[in-house]
């Protein structure tokens, strides 16, 4: 008696393409985009889901999370603080009181907590996938972006000359991370500019992280440490909590943007 | 800045500036700074009758967008190069005119050009307060920076001009805090990969103001008086370490002068009461003024 039941490969095949095309259909035309699915990313994408608003993220590698699976220097366990550690139990994460205000908890755990409840509030994920440039409409507004698979960008351009394709949108919100491309892609068109990095003041950062987190361009917001280069603003050390409260806010803008009131 | 030094008298009665107008403007964002209680000590120490009102740009800001595109020009971009004049990206005055919306924000890790900064409030100035006759003392939330003659922006406490500001950010960020406390921060920094900002805080707590201080309306009031003495008589700093008009660089000399000694030298506390005793006449000066003007070839 075998364990699994029947199905054969073209059904499997057809399964796969079913969910995607379904997917890639609906998202294809939706409210929010967010580019990069780091700690901040993520966050904004379940908030803007949880607020019934259509929101998916775009993720060049395999896997989902960014910098969050672990903390500095190769050591996987993370570092938020205060009042950060409160996001961490509403995606259900323990953790644990390192001093006053800095709490600690393994990366994978929080990573993979976060990505389950992203996923879980209703916001899709794209991953492989790689953002390439923006579609802009009347006044230079930003109204979506362009996308390829990412091993097409891997590879060299006389191999794989395969053209990417379009997603319409109403806000972009950029989670890039330092790479802040999407606010790249607009600088090398002269309609903005990525001011670079500070040195690192981990005291003051993550507070201008999450205050700068905002409108950087008509139609893009920016979130997580694609803050930091398109303001100039300090870097961060490795502790996550501006991450997580930047996709907070950044979907708090993405509402007022949308012309949405937030529910209760 | 000139020190008392070889001026302590305050200069010539007649080269004072003594404001029939003085406005205190609030800093929001500030929980602890009591502005009625600065207002008394001004009226105690020089007799001036201050004012005090809402947050400046909120007083005197008028087309939010223009503002926040004036004061984002402001930003000081990079500490090690001499200010040069830039256009501000879109973001940058999205958030400065999020935060004169919400001026109880504090805005951290943002330098600004201080005179710059200080230009910029001078325009918003109405007319008839754009006179030597007005004192404005602001105290903002933003952090405020000069170059220096080493190549690099320092943090100010404060900005004496027209207007001047008391920074409440400076007045934590600019002194040095004490030099224990910033090789715990990197001893533990080392240890662990981040910092426990409050654990390094915790042995030095007391040496030095810290956000939303008690010790704030206290040490306010002495850099309230440094705005008004360099208004009146140019002076704004004394080199006696005790003396409230002394220009702290530690934060244990901050401390020292407005808190734990809280008066003015004996030079100092001269000139004010003769500023007061002018002030109370309605500005003119006493017989005792007029001889001393005489005595050292300056009539008054």
């Amino acid at each position: 008696m075998p364990i699994f039941g029947e199905a054969s490969e073209a059904e499997v095949t057809r399964a796969i393409l079913a969910g995607f095309t379904r997917d890639l259909n609906e998202y294809a035309e939706t409210e929010v985009i967010v580019v990069g699915g780091g700690p901040s990313g993520l966050v904004a994408a379940r908030e803007l889901a949880k607020q019934g608003v259509r929101a998916v993220v775009i993720e060049r590698n395999n896997y989902i999370g960014g910098g969050f699976w672990i903390g500095g220097y190769l050591m996987n366990t993370v570092t938020i603080r205060s009042p950060a550690q409160k996001y961490l139990d509403e995606i259900g994460c323990p953790y644990s009181q390192y001093s006053k205000n800095l709490y600690v908890t393994p990366g994978p755990h929080a990573c993979s907590k976060l990505i389950a409840a992203t996923m879980d509030a209703g916001a899709k994920i794209q991953n492989m996938t790689s953002f390439e440039d923006v579609v802009l409409r009347e006044n230079n507004r930003v109204a979506g972006i362009v996308i390829n698979w990412t091993p097409v960008q891997a590879l060299p351009h006389e191999i794989t000359c395969v053209d990417p394709v379009g997603l319409e949108c109403d806000v972009v919100i950029d989670a890039t991370g330092h790479d802040a491309s999407v606010i790249k892609s607009l600088e090398k068109r002269g309609l903005a500019k990525r001011i670079g990095e500070g040195g690192m003041w981990i005291e003051k950062s993550e507070d201008a992280v999450v205050e700068h987190t905002g409108v950087a361009y008509p139609g893009v917001i920016v979130a997580g440490m694609a803050v930091c280069s398109t303001f100039g603003l300090p870097r961060m050390g490795p502790t996550f909590g501006g991450m997580l409260l930047s996709g907070k806010r950044a979907a708090e803008v993405a509402l007022k943007e949308l012309g949405r009131k937030p529910k209760k | 800045m000139d020190s008392k030094k070889g001026s302590g008298d305050g200069g010539r009665r007649e080269a004072w500036d003594l404001p029939r107008e003085v406005y205190l403007y609030r800093d929001p964002s500030s929980v602890t700074l009591r502005l009625e209680e600065v207002s008394s000590y001004l009226k105690e120490i020089l007799g001036l009758s201050c004012r005090v009102r809402d947050e400046f740009f909120a007083h005197h800001g008028r087309d939010l967008e223009v503002l926040a595109q004036d004061i984002a020009s402001t930003r000081v971009r990079e500490l090690a190069r001499r200010f040069e004049p830039f256009e501000p990206v879109y973001g940058e005055v999205q958030f400065e005119a999020r935060l004169l919306e919400e001026p109880t924000k504090r805005i951290p890790a943002v330098l600004y050009d201080a005179y710059r900064s200080l230009a910029v409030m001078r325009d918003l100035v109405p007319r008839q307060e754009a006179t030597l006759k007005t004192l404005h003392i602001a105290f903002g939330h933003r952090l405020l920076g000069t170059f220096g003659e080493d190549g690099r922006y320092h943090a100010r406490t404060v900005v004496c001009g027209f207007p001047s500001v008391v920074s409440t950010s400076g007045l934590v960020e600019a002194p040095a805090k004490p030099e224990g406390y910033y090789k715990l921060k990197a001893r533990l920094a080392m240890a662990m990969g981040a910092i426990p900002f409050e654990a390094a805080k915790e042995p030095y707590r007391g040496q030095f103001l810290d956000y939303d201080d008690e010790h704030l309306t206290g040490v306010a009031k002495g850099y309230a008086l440094q705005c008004a003495i360099y208004h009146i008589a140019k002076e704004p700093f004394c080199e006696d370490p005790s003396c409230r008009l002394f220009n702290a660089h530690r934060q244990s000399e901050m401390l020292t002068a407005q808190v734990t000694s809280g008066r003015l030298c004996m030079e100092h506390s001269a000139l004010s009461s003769r500023i007061r005793d002018v002030i109370t006449r309605g500005g003119e000066p006493d017989e005792q003024s007029r001889h001393r003007g005489r005595r050292n070839g300056h009539p008054s």
